[in-house]
């Protein structure tokens, strides 16, 4: 490790751990605790990757994972930042974005054609003629994109967490230590987040005083204190990743998002310093004077060994002082002001006799043909961004940048906070945040650490009178004497080129300017027509001389400009943190197990668990279908009906309730008996079925569809709240689990087990109710015939279900009762013409139209949807629903929603089709016109491949027309 | 000694296979099945460190119970229930059953976990043969069959909770008795913070069919502070220590 600097520079690395890892297929050692791109420099690989367009080569910029120019990929996840991402052993890491080798990339040819590539160049270039799209778009698609995505990849486990807090601190700089502490009072829960590994942002690398000892001493004092306060609860390598509506705060770690409410948000997230904007500004080399202070400090790293800085303030002397501390040789500053106000800091670095350029800036970076910075080419300035036109060359393998600031507006913005620009500072700052949320430090346009932490003080007392915990005099707004750190304009346009806004998207001053010469005058539409922005980084290193290229370009000051807006997510991050752990409730009955036994294949209804079928003999799926359809006709079945909507209506007006809700009449329905019930809406469209049971004067339990019952509570209860009457309305479909018990020898089977109940036809009829005993179970026993057999609806409390079951096989075991599932029952409903709600109703289907007719009361002075049923009733209808069979078997049978045609005009669709193995040949219902719903008349289906095959209209139900077996 | 089944019985918990798969210990408690302990020789953590730590164990076979009407508090204050002062809080009762007020016209009624109250069994009773409905717009509810209920207990339980509930339910948030009536993994529960002895300890109640979701989401979620599933045994040491 060539670069790497003596202890005690290096807090985040750990010397006596070493780590062995590969980058570009050749292995580098590094210590614990360094970053992907800390190891690589220290080893002098300063180039990690390639740009996106010209495939230009590219260094650390930041060192604080802000930027795109440390995108590496890693075995399972492209675009990681090298500079945030740790080392481990073994790790293997590639570069992006080239063709080749990432030293000798063949995709740089781009960057010679670049004139040609303006912004807007694709709108420009492909959309004539008609159709060339299709032909560059291949070609395109495969240059665009960065990274590799391991389609064979076994997701990591994420999930999810919430978190509560009285005041959540974001950022946990000195302003964010300070604002912890001083929040921390007796009864207030305070969260410090911060993304670093550890606290103390600045004060772990940047230069306070002129010896370099204030920054450590202050984090030593702010840690102390923050560890003896245990209502501080501190979360670091955590992304505060936006901020929503109330103070929720998402906040990302490594493999989980904490979803966090806040009742008082300070939000201390610091500034992001800005690049000043010369030729060749992204050179690997060239980089922010605080990313080479992160790496002397933070990692001991020596990031070169000679440097020039080139500065806008008094920051770039500091970071000279830590250069030359570490034993980098400055061989110049350039400062672009013209009479620098120097502080003590300034005035050490000039004592030091490092050389010193005023009124100069850095024209041009020169890397000799190398992938890395080579020499600095500086310039007097003679205007705004108007340079000499000569200059000096100065050699540098460094090259660091310190022009300016813009504070970390992003979180803040999202809180409704404006971000308004001054002049005379040149500075962006935040105003009219939320009154839940304070800002602290740099992020409030405050430079001086002694500023800050007054400042945070502050906002924490703000923070904690509002929420009462204290009641304390809050004192005005710092102000502080410290000169503006941001120059106004560090950008020095070059005749070739290359000066980089946007490091992401490749975007120079040219294509900004282009941009508004093109129309695109308003910042959003800049930003849309050029990208700039829109990459990984998101703009936070080209708004500000986005801002400045278009307010000069379009005669308005920046203020008018403006940036644009910072939405959510703050970085990138990964769709498992969005994922995360999902929640899909599944729902089962009691019996649910007793069918897997039983070879049951399920499927979801909804969130229900049904046996769709059971396995029989390796027989295939169909035929075990017809063997169940075929054992219920002929003998006796078991199917769940659990799932089916429970609700109890109960009190002195549960009859009247019911009048008014249904279509049909209930006020003279005897105890003892079930009578249909047909729903429907205010504008008469059938929406569910079910059956009322009065099982007392007061007393009915009524049936609901498995997909339908809570619209339906829903409705009641709506419903009830106009009507007030006296009735009870509870939902108690997952109280009792349900059988059907179906077929000739039901009735057999179920008086083994059922006693005290008389089940002779004449005693308990069709249609009737009663309560008794299933074994020992107590049971509702309702006589309805879905299937059109004699049959039993038993419904027990629900965890009897599985004795239920067992106890009715049991008894049935001497008639070889078999269990069938929901796909028989549909054929054996169909048979008999039953509708399913939703499958063979749609949202326009009235009861006329799908023949249910009878089921609505014409002499009851309302229910719902009773006066739209009249008014249709008046009108002809414009289609009906229908039986059809098809006698050809060899034709392809129809499907659900096939279309029913005349010659090549669409008439009608089927909702149901099947073949009946009690009928010998597909049967199905489907809607028609009118004129063709007469039994006789022939219908065209448009049926599997475009196959029109003829079917017969025929009466319903296709099957016992009496309905005799089910009133056996 | 035959070794019990829930089987056996005729009213079996949602979650009594995977129970058996745990190598769990039944016991009776009047006709049902509960779990005692589970019988993992090799681990040396008994089930009372266990729950005093994170742990979940099923009461769905115990008896519960549930009024709702308009006369439904009056009524059970007629039965000699003491009703808590407001909706969303729980008491327990003399003889130790826990009585929730849903809201101002709905009581939730549970047994104790020693099983020892019959007040949950004649309350039912007694409505049935009052003829609520027609008399005092009071009407049962088949909580015990309607909603599971299971237990889940330990100092780390809260922390385990709010990765599958957005309610702050930490113990200086939410009082002893308190419900909150809320989102547990996406469905639709009630947790009544009732603590075991001196051990915090909530029970959850949420739609029986999908027990078998939630146990297996909350054993997921507690699985990194090593919860696992314990019998009533447990849990009945945990009162006791008290």
């Amino acid at each position: 490790m060539k670069n790497r600097l003596p202890s005690p520079y290096g807090t985040l690395i750990n010397r006596e751990k070493s780590i062995q890892f590969e980058f570009e297929s050749k292995t580098y050692n590094g210590f614990q605790g360094d970053t992907i791109a800390s190891a690589l420099i220290a080893n002098n690989q300063t180039l990690l990757s390639r740009s996106f367009k010209y495939h230009r080569p590219r260094g650390a910029l930041t060192m604080a994972g802000q930027d795109a120019n440390t995108m590496v990929q890693l075995p399972s996840n492209p675009n990681a930042l090298a500079d945030r991402e740790l080392i481990s052993e073994g790790l293997k890491v590639t570069g992006q974005n080239y063709s080749g080798s990432l030293e000798k990339d063949r995709g740089e040819w781009l960057g010679l054609f670049s004139r040609f590539l303006p912004v807007g160049f694709y709108y420009k270039a492909f959309f004539k003629p008609r159709g060339i799209w299709e032909k560059w778009a291949p070609l395109i698609r495969k240059k665009a994109g960065l990274g590799v995505i391991d389609q064979q990849l076994v997701p990591d486990y994420y999930d999810k967490q919430y978190k509560f807090f009285d005041v959540v601190i974001v950022g946990g700089g000195p302003a964010g230590m300070q604002a912890a502490i001083e929040s921390a009072v007796e009864n207030c829960e305070v969260l410090l987040v911060d993304e670093n590994p550890s606290l103390g942002g600045s004060l772990n690398y940047s230069r306070f005083d002129v010896e370099g000892t204030r920054g450590k001493k202050q984090l030593n004092e702010l840690l102390d204190a923050i560890n003896a306060k245990p209502n501080i609860s501190v979360m670091t390598n955590a992304v505060c990743n936006g901020w929503f509506a109330d103070n929720w705060l998402p906040i990302v770690t490594k493999r989980r998002l904490y979803k966090v409410r806040a009742k008082q948000t300070i939000m201390c997230t610091g500034s992001l310093e800005q690049p000043a904007i010369f030729h060749n500004n992204d050179l690997p080399g060239v980089m922010m004077s605080s990313a080479a202070q992160r790496l002397v400090h933070l990692y001991a790293v020596s990031p070169g060994s000679q440097a020039v800085i080139v500065t806008g303030n008094n920051d770039g002397y500091g970071t000279a002082l830590d250069l030359d501390d570490a034993g980098i040789k400055v061989n110049a500053i350039v400062d672009l002001r013209d009479e620098p106000i120097y502080d003590d800091i300034a005035k050490a670095a000039v004592a030091r006799g490092i050389r010193v350029e005023t009124g100069t800036t850095v024209y041009a970076a020169h890397s000799k043909g190398a992938n890395h910075v080579a020499a600095a080419e500086i310039r007097k300035i003679v205007s705004q961004g108007i340079c000499a036109v000569q200059g000096e060359v100065i050699t540098c393998d460094l090259l660091c940048m310190s022009v300016g600031y813009t504070p970390t507006y992003q979180l803040a913005c999202q809180a409704g906070g404006q971000l308004t620009y001054d002049d005379q500072s040149a500075m962006f700052s935040l105003q009219n945040c939320p009154q839940s949320l304070q800002l602290a430090g740099s992020v409030d346009s405050l430079w001086s650490l002694d500023a800050v932490l007054l400042e945070s003080k502050r906002a924490a007392m703000i923070a904690t009178n509002a929420l009462e915990l204290t009641n304390e005099k809050v004192t005005d707004r710092v102000t502080e004497n410290t000169l503006s750190p941001n120059h106004p304009w560090p950008i020095f346009a070059h005749p070739k080129g290359k000066e980089f806004i946007d490091f992401d998207e490749d975007l120079t001053i040219a294509d900004i300017i282009n941009a508004t010469g093109d129309g695109y005058e308003h910042i959003q539409l800049v930003k849309r027509y050029s990208t700039c922005g829109m990459g990984p980084s998101q703009g936070r290193h080209s708004a500000l001389a986005a801002a400045r290229l278009v307010a000069a370009a379009t005669n308005r000051t920046v203020a008018e400009t403006g940036v644009t807006t910072a939405r959510p997510p703050f970085s990138a991050e990964q769709l498992g943190h969005s994922a995360g752990r999902s929640f899909y409730p599944a729902r089962r009955s009691n019996m649910h197990y007793r069918h897997l036994e039983a070879g049951a294949e399920m499927l979801q209804a909804g969130a229900w668990y049904r046996p769709a079928f059971y396995h029989f003999n390796n027989n295939d799926r169909q035929t075990c279908i017809n063997k169940e359809v075929s054992n219920v006709r002929d003998n006796v079945g078991l199917v769940d009906v659990s799932t089916l909507g429970g609700i109890e209506v109960r009190g002195a007006d549960a009859s009247e309730f019911l009048n008014r809700f249904y279509t049909f009449g209930f006020l003279k329905q005897p105890v003892g008996k079930a009578r249909y019930a047909l729903l429907t809406n205010e504008a008469g469209v059938v929406i569910d079925d079910g059956v009322a049971c009065r099982f007392g004067n007061n007393h009915y339990y009524v049936t609901a569809t498995t997909g339908g019952v809570d619209r339906v509570y829903q409705n009641m209860l709506k419903w009830n709240a106009q009507w007030r009457l006296d009735v009870d309305i509870a939902n108690v479909t997952s109280a009792y689990c349900g059988v059907n018990i179906a077929g000739p020898n039901a009735r057999a089977v179920l008086q083994k087990v059922c006693s005290d109940v008389d089940l002779s036809a004449k005693a308990f009829p069709y249609m009737g109710v009663r309560l008794g005993n299933v074994g020992e179970i107590p049971a509702r026993l309702i006589r309805v015939g879905f299937v059109g057999e004699l049959g039993y609806e038993i419904h027990v409390p629900q965890q009897y279900g599985e004795a239920l079951w067992d106890a009715l096989m049991s008894a049935g075991n001497e008639h070889n009762i078999q269990p069938f599932g929901i796909e028989a029952q549909r054929i054996l409903r169909l048979e008999k013409g039953h509708i399913i709600i939703g499958q063979d109703t749609d949202a326009m289907s009235n009861p006329n139209e799908v023949q249910m007719g009878w089921a609505v009361s014409r002499t009851k002075p309302f229910f719902v949807g009773g006066r739209t049923i009249a008014e249709l009733e008046k009108k002809p209808s414009l289609r009906c629903l229908v039986g059809f069979v098809i006698d050809d078997s060899k034709v392809p049978m129809p499907q659900e929603s096939h279309l029913v045609v005349d010659d090549k005009q669409m008439t009608g669709r089927v909702t149901s089709c099947n073949f009946s193995p009690t009928l010998g040949k597909a049967i199905g219902l489907a809607y028609v016109p009118p004129q063709k719903s007469d039994a006789g008349s022939v219908i065209e289906i448009k049926s599997l491949g475009g196959v029109r095959v003829l079917a017969k209209v025929v009466n319903l139900p296709f099957f016992d027309p009496d309905n005799a077996r089910q009133e056996l | 000694m035959t070794t019990l089944d829930p089987t056996m019985g005729m009213r079996r918990s949602q979650l009594y296979r995977r129970h058996i798969n745990n190598n769990a210990v039944f016991k009776k408690t009047g006709s049902d099945f509960v779990v005692s302990h589970y019988d993992n020789g090799n681990n040396q953590r008994t089930e009372l460190d266990q729950a005093r730590s994170m742990a979940i164990c099923d009461l769905s076979t115990l008896s519960r119970t549930g009024f709702k009407g308009a006369g439904a508090p009056i009524w059970a204050e007629s039965q000699g229930v003491k009703l808590p002062d407001r909706a969303n809080r729980a008491i327990v009762q003399p003889d130790g059953c826990l009585v929730a007020k849903l809201s101002d016209q709905e009581l939730l009624i549970l047994s104790d976990i020693l099983a020892k109250s019959h007040q949950v069994t004649a309350l039912g009773e007694q409505s049935t043969s009052d003829h609520l409905e027609n008399d005092t717009q009071t009407y049962l509810l088949p909580r015990g069959d309607s909603h599971c209920w299971l237990a889940v207990t330990g100092n780390q339980a809260a922390e385990m909770f709010s990765k599958v509930c957005g309610v702050d339910l930490r113990s200086h948030k939410f009082a002893l008795g308190n419900i909150a009536q809320t989102s547990v993994a996406k469905t639709n529960a009630i947790v009544i913070r009732q603590d075991l002895g001196q051990t915090l300890s909530y029970f959850i109640l949420c739609d029986i069919s999908a027990t078998e979701f939630l146990w297996d989401c909350l054993l997921d979620a507690m699985q990194e502070y090593a919860g696992s599933p314990v019998g009533i045994r447990a849990l009945e040491q945990l009162v006791a220590s008290q």
